[in-house]
């Protein structure tokens, strides 16, 4: 099956509300994101405006997570004011095109967190082995 | 024993096994020693390379055979080789077709620019440590907006510190081979390149033009790596003095550039005046004073390459000589002369050639007198 056209097959329609989102597209264990635009009213599974970019979550051997962005067609859509949906918005902080969202920086605190916890739960246990083995 | 020994070892040879009455000896002598050198000097040599005496130069050098430009070189992607088309044509209608094919040929023959080595990009968009933690792996956005080229497209990675930069160049063109594929291009690097063993049994089986083709689709210009493979090869021709299997190709002009910018133009020269074309010895002589200004006399060499651009081309030697031949061919030797006693390092082959090609010429033009005689024309 032939891939369809980035232009997008969905019907338009000027004045309904639009939403720049990511849409599933890999298969089963295997995530792969277009960031598309669409009507804000219509399925992920239905056919899109346009396709404005790709993002693959899963990083590759060099441990990078690549991201695809049109941003002339992105301002476009922007100005034409479609929503955008916060994953969308995320990656876009992260390229600098946003200012950061606050969900990002709200990720990042709470993996540090889990991070300071884990360690300390471990060093925890260290002593514990360690009175024990005395 | 250790004389022969010596002897072998300097000719290079790869693998050589000696018996000797009670052991046998084996000497390998795999890697190549030469040494790489870059145009990464204070001078860039592009606004040189580009100037278009220059071009013409080295087009003119290349001396292009068309038998050899036009060749076939693969069957790939037909299906059945086609029947050559054999035509009767009118003169206008022939020159019309040569004038095409001279276009065609000047499309093959595009000398692949040569470039200063890039320096690297290192810039910083933005510093964020609030975002330390976030992911374990790098983000790298690519601009994918239509019509935008290669070299201007936005790239960027956000670290996983936070910090917010420009990819440096392996990483573009890495992204830019993704979204933009070149064909023939690969994203990791050929085992030809990467591995020594392989390229240098390339090399050692002449397979230079294989080897700088595909050189120039897998890198750009401007990379270390395509200057280093480049440098190695065009080395190795001149040291194998295979400077044939380079003619008519569009690296020819690439070659004798570098030979000429690195100051070793001598066993080309050898060459150019064995094989008895002593009119591009006047053009290399020419070219030597445009890149460097240090040939005594070169304004003459260069008045001169002007008065051999309106020659017809020539791809053997002359059988008969004419009269302006004579003329031009005579101006041609005492200049090539001079260029010897001035800026030659091997003078004494440079001169033996010289000699060599001076009693051909000798014996050609008193062939002509005589002919003259013989028609009464004198």
């Amino acid at each position: 099956m032939s891939l369809p056209p980035a232009s997008g097959t969905g019907r338009y329609f000027a004045k309904a509300a639009k939403s720049i989102r990511l849409i599933r597209q890999g298969c089963t264990n295997r995530p792969f994101f277009h960031i598309s635009v669409t009507h804000r009213r219509r399925l992920n599974s239905q056919p899109v405006i346009e396709q404005l970019g790709s993002y693959d979550p899963m990083p590759n051997i060099n441990n990078e997570k690549l991201v695809a962005l049109n941003l002339e067609r992105l301002k476009y859509w922007l100005g034409k004011g479609a929503h955008v949906s916060t994953p969308v918005s995320e990656l876009l902080g992260l390229s600098g095109f946003f200012p950061i969202h606050p969900r990002t920086y709200m990720t990042a605190w709470r993996n540090r967190q889990q991070e300071r916890e884990n360690l300390a739960k471990q060093e925890a246990e260290n002593a514990k082995e360690q009175t024990a083995a005395t | 024993m250790s004389l022969l020994l010596q002897k072998i070892a300097t000719k290079h040879v790869k693998t050589l096994i000696i018996k000797y009455e009670p052991c046998v000896l084996v000497i390998s002598n795999r890697k190549l020693n030469i040494v790489p050198s870059f145009y990464d000097g204070e001078q860039d040599p592009a606004p040189k390379f580009f100037t278009p005496n220059v071009q013409n130069l080295l087009k003119r050098l290349t001396r292009p055979d068309f038998t050899k430009v036009f060749r076939k070189r693969n069957n790939q992607g037909l299906h059945a080789l086609k029947t050559p088309k054999y035509k009767f044509l009118t003169k206008e209608e022939l020159e019309l077709e040569i004038a095409k094919a001279n276009e065609k040929a000047d499309v093959l023959l595009q000398i692949p620019p040569v470039l200063k080595i890039h320096k690297p990009i290192d810039e910083v968009l933005s510093r964020d440590p609030a975002l330390i933690g976030y992911d374990t792996s790098k983000y790298l956005f690519t601009d994918i907006t239509f019509g935008i080229a290669n070299e201007e497209r936005i790239i960027i990675e956000r670290d996983t510190d936070g910090t917010l930069r420009s990819c440096d160049h392996d990483i573009r063109k890495k992204l830019n081979q993704v979204y933009f594929p070149i064909t023939g291009r690969k994203i990791r690097e050929p085992h030809m390149f990467s591995d020594e063993e392989k390229f240098h049994n390339l090399l050692d089986r002449g397979e230079y033009e294989f080897v700088l083709d595909r050189a120039c689709i897998q890198y750009e210009p401007d990379e270390p790596i395509f200057q280093k493979i480049t440098s190695i090869t065009y080395q190795h021709v001149d040291n194998n003095k295979c400077y044939n299997t380079l003619r008519s190709t569009r690296h020819f002009g690439s070659m004798t550039f570098y030979l000429t910018w690195h100051q070793s133009i001598d066993n080309l020269m050898l060459e150019i005046i064995q094989s008895g074309f002593i009119r591009e010895a006047v053009l290399l002589a020419a070219l030597r004073h445009d890149v460097h200004n240090d040939v005594r006399e070169g304004t003459a060499a260069q008045s001169l390459a002007q008065e051999i651009f309106t020659t017809p081309l020539l791809l053997s030697k002359l059988e008969r000589l004419t009269e302006e031949d004579i003329q031009l061919d005579s101006k041609c030797i005492q200049c090539i002369e001079k260029y010897i006693v001035s800026n030659s390092t091997i003078k004494s082959q440079h001169e033996l050639a010289l000699q060599g090609f001076k009693e051909d010429f000798q014996h050609l033009s008193e062939l002509r007198k005589g002919l003259e005689k013989a028609h009464g024309n004198v």
